[in-house]
């Protein structure tokens, strides 16, 4: 008998498996090519009914933006599909999904430069489609530096964000506490609180943009309310970080609070969970956050009470805030005609009074028009008088020229509460940071 | 009577049929294998190329350029390389590197050959030791060691079990402090990686005849004596393996470092390869993050070559 049936079969097999390989070839190509610029619904050009968003989160409760995305499918009849990324991992999916021209048709980015995400560099690689002047009339005066370039506007600024720290008040009152009036109460309520198995502020210690936000928010006092343009004179080479007074004191303070007790045990090592957890338990009174934050904490917690304090100033000093429009949205320029068109007529939605102030109650900030004349949310009352009197400056570091230099403070400050560098060593890398090197 | 037709050249044309007759080919049969010999892998080649050399290389190109991944670029020759020797942090993670890839290297090298000599023979439940230590190999490393970060977390399971016992001032925010984070680390990756280097020297041990040993415990050689100059030398190739492929999982080490702290404390447990992570995606630092890349490749084949001549068969 001959041997001929395996030498066939194979053969066959051969023959049949070449086409069946280059048919699955082809196919995913085919649905890779469809993915491409913009990835939702929708034709390439004429009316589109429905487009693509993206946004940071870093809970799994529903975002404001999901919620405002509903509200216009509601509203207008058009399909938003929404993407939720990380918030630590925000910034870099972005940028390589932008690059790789398969980032969805409407993004979240910062203003500024100083953010992974941040709006101008990405403008600058034509990443961004130019928005239309119902956009450029919602960006406050005097900030157009953060937005526009040449002459164009790039994001849409949503609302403005009050940057200073939550404060537990049902917490605050079972502990017998109130809010420190400056810098020497709070050491010593934070040594109170110590002493009853609790602390003031529950720190993130593992993620370095928790500690950079402590850092900045207590920067309203030490730095920028005695010199608002401080980030102008650096850039001019006038100042630096190392050789000024106030970030001297920012530092100092960070290590005065980790040396009493302020933050909770274990705060080196501590995520996300640590402020979330201390927060609603009430084992901490207080975290640095911003504002819509607290919202977002509240509408998961029944029976929590939030509220938006201003990091106490040095003892003598004036209270101040901060507070910038820190979110805002764009329009990948990659995304197919259509989807374009139907992400601006939503921006162009957002931008009416009537829509922007739901919207901004709903996230929990407070109007990018300003304080006057708006219903402000219960949770900024104890800092109304200075939202209203103008006492308070942009977050600092959307003025900064790269996201290396918030990095370096962040990781530095990181580093000192863990027991490793000091405050002059993290100073002086953040210089090195800034200028380049 | 059987005839051999079409796959066996050899047998066609060596061997007569049986019983003298002619040889069976009733008809040209070639085997389509051989007929495509070369062509049929040009695709494949080209896809490596492509894919693997091509883009590696088009990677390493942007190593002498500021591209900061987005827009244009301007060359600057070898100042991306300066700047690695020239900053200490960078040192600081080559440092980190280095420490990481040879303590990986020997702990589990020893502990997998001590675990193998130790299940190879005798033992009856061998058999179930072997699957149990071998499991954690097939798990996610980022799995691991996010279910790792809430063991080492203040409040998790390590130091609640010191507080039951009354060793409270052991407690610890393992992850948190820098002379601990950096072992916590390796704990992790030598927890996960050992039933690998464990399969390996079974694999050797395998090869190694009993008989032998045997004889050498009648000539009088003990334990460790029929150990180095029996066993040892038998499974030198699963010596050479197991520390070439520990080495270079130790040297590119990732996923475990940003699991569990993200380079942190303070850069303290920064690697090579999380810094050129966090140049080319979060700092945007494109050119720079390149030329890292390039140096750690550099390195890891520096260590590769060093470690097959160390290992390799003199005889």
């Amino acid at each position: 008998m001959t041997k001929q049936s395996p030498g066939r079969l194979r053969r066959l097999g051969v023959l049949v498996a070449v086409p069946v390989l280059g048919a699955l070839t082809l196919s995913a190509c085919s649905t890779a090519g469809n993915d491409s610029g913009g990835n939702s619904g929708g034709g390439s050009g004429g009316e589109t009914k429905s487009f693509s968003f993206v946004f940071p989160t870093a809970t799994n409760s529903e975002s404001p933006y999901e919620t405002l995305a509903k509200k216009y499918t509601q509203e207008t009849g058009v399909k938003i599909e929404v993407r939720k990324l990380p918030n630590d991992s925000y910034g870099t999916t972005l940028r390589t999904q932008l690059q790789g021209g398969n980032a969805p048709d409407l993004i979240v980015v910062a203003p500024g430069r100083g953010q992974e995400h941040a709006v101008l560099p990405l403008a600058e690689a034509n990443l961004l489609e130019p928005l239309d002047d119902g956009s450029t009339a919602v960006v406050p005066k005097g900030s157009e530096g953060l937005f526009t370039l040449d002459d164009k506007t790039y994001a849409q600024p949503t609302d403005l964000v009050p940057v200073g720290m939550v404060w537990n008040t049902g917490a605050a009152d079972k502990a017998g506490a109130t809010f420190p009036a400056d810098a020497t109460g709070m050491l010593d309520l934070c040594r109170k609180l110590a002493g009853d198995g609790k602390s003031f502020i529950a720190l993130a210690g593992s993620v370095p943009p928790n500690l950079g936000l402590m850092a900045m928010s207590i920067s309203a006092t030490r730095v920028y309310e005695q010199t608002p343009d401080w980030n102008k004179q650096r850039a001019d080479g006038k100042v630096t970080f190392a050789q000024s007074q106030g970030w001297q004191d920012v530092l100092k303070t960070i290590d005065d609070m980790n040396k009493a007790g302020c933050f909770q045990k274990g705060a080196a090592g501590g995520g996300f969970d640590a402020i979330t957890q201390g927060i609603v338990r009430g084992t901490s009174l207080g975290a640095f956050v911003p504002g819509g934050a607290a919202q977002e904490i509240m509408n998961n917690a029944k029976g929590v009470t939030l509220q938006i304090q201003a990091f106490p100033a040095a003892a003598g000093a004036k209270p101040y805030l901060l507070a910038s429009p820190n979110y805002a949205m764009s329009i990948n320029a990659k995304a197919d005609a259509g989807q374009k068109a139907a992400a601006q007529e939503f921006l162009n939605w957002l931008a009416k009074p009537e829509n922007a102030a739901q919207f901004t109650k709903i996230e929990g900030q407070v109007p990018i028009a300003g304080v006057e004349g708006a219903e402000l949310a219960p949770q900024y009352e104890p800092v109304k008088s200075l939202l209203t009197s103008g006492d308070y400056a942009p977050l600092p570091n959307l003025e900064w020229p790269n996201p290396a230099v918030y990095d370096a403070l962040a990781k530095g400050i990181q580093g000192m509460v863990a027991g490793r560098g000091d405050a002059q060593s993290v100073l002086a890398a953040t210089d090195k940071a800034w200028d380049g090197k | 009577m059987t005839t051999q037709i079409g796959t066996d050249p050899v047998v066609r044309e060596g061997s007569p049929a049986a019983g003298g007759g002619h040889p069976a080919r009733s008809r040209r049969r070639r085997p389509l294998i051989s007929y495509g010999y070369w062509w049929w892998a040009l695709p494949a080649v080209l896809m490596v190329l492509l894919v693997h050399y091509a883009a590696t290389s088009g990677g390493a190109f942007y190593a002498f350029t500021d591209w900061t991944g987005l827009g244009s670029f301007h060359f600057v020759g070898l100042d991306n390389f300066r700047r690695i020797f020239d900053d200490p942090t960078l040192l600081g993670s080559l440092k980190n590197t280095l420490l990481i890839a040879f303590g990986f290297l020997i702990l589990t090298n020893v502990l997998g050959l001590l675990l193998a000599l130790a299940l190879n023979r005798t033992l009856k439940t061998r058999y179930l030791l072997r699957v149990l230590l071998f499991m954690p190999v097939v798990l996610s490393p980022l799995a691991v060691s996010y279910i790792w970060k809430f063991i080492f977390d203040y409040n998790g399971p390590i130091n609640q079990l010191l507080g039951w016992v009354g060793l409270e001032a052991w407690q610890r925010p393992w992850l948190a402090e820098p002379g601990l984070a950096l072992w916590a680390i390796l704990t992790v990756m030598v927890w996960q990686t050992t039933g690998l280097v464990m399969v390996i020297y079974l694999a050797g041990l395998a090869t190694v005849p009993p008989e032998i040993e045997e004889a050498g415990a009648l000539d009088g050689a003990g334990t460790w004596g029929r150990f180095w100059h029996i066993t040892a030398p038998s499974i030198r190739p699963s010596i050479a393996i197991a520390g070439a492929l520990m080495l270079i999982q130790g040297l590119r080490v990732f996923d475990q470092v940003m699991a569990l702290t993200n380079g942190g404390p303070g850069g303290a447990t920064e690697t090579l390869a999380t810094q050129v992570y966090k140049e080319t995606f979060a700092l945007s630092n494109f050119g720079f993050g390149a030329a890292l890349a390039l140096t750690l490749t550099a390195i890891i084949l520096i260590f590769s070559v060093l470690q097959q001549m160390a290992t390799r068969d003199r005889s």
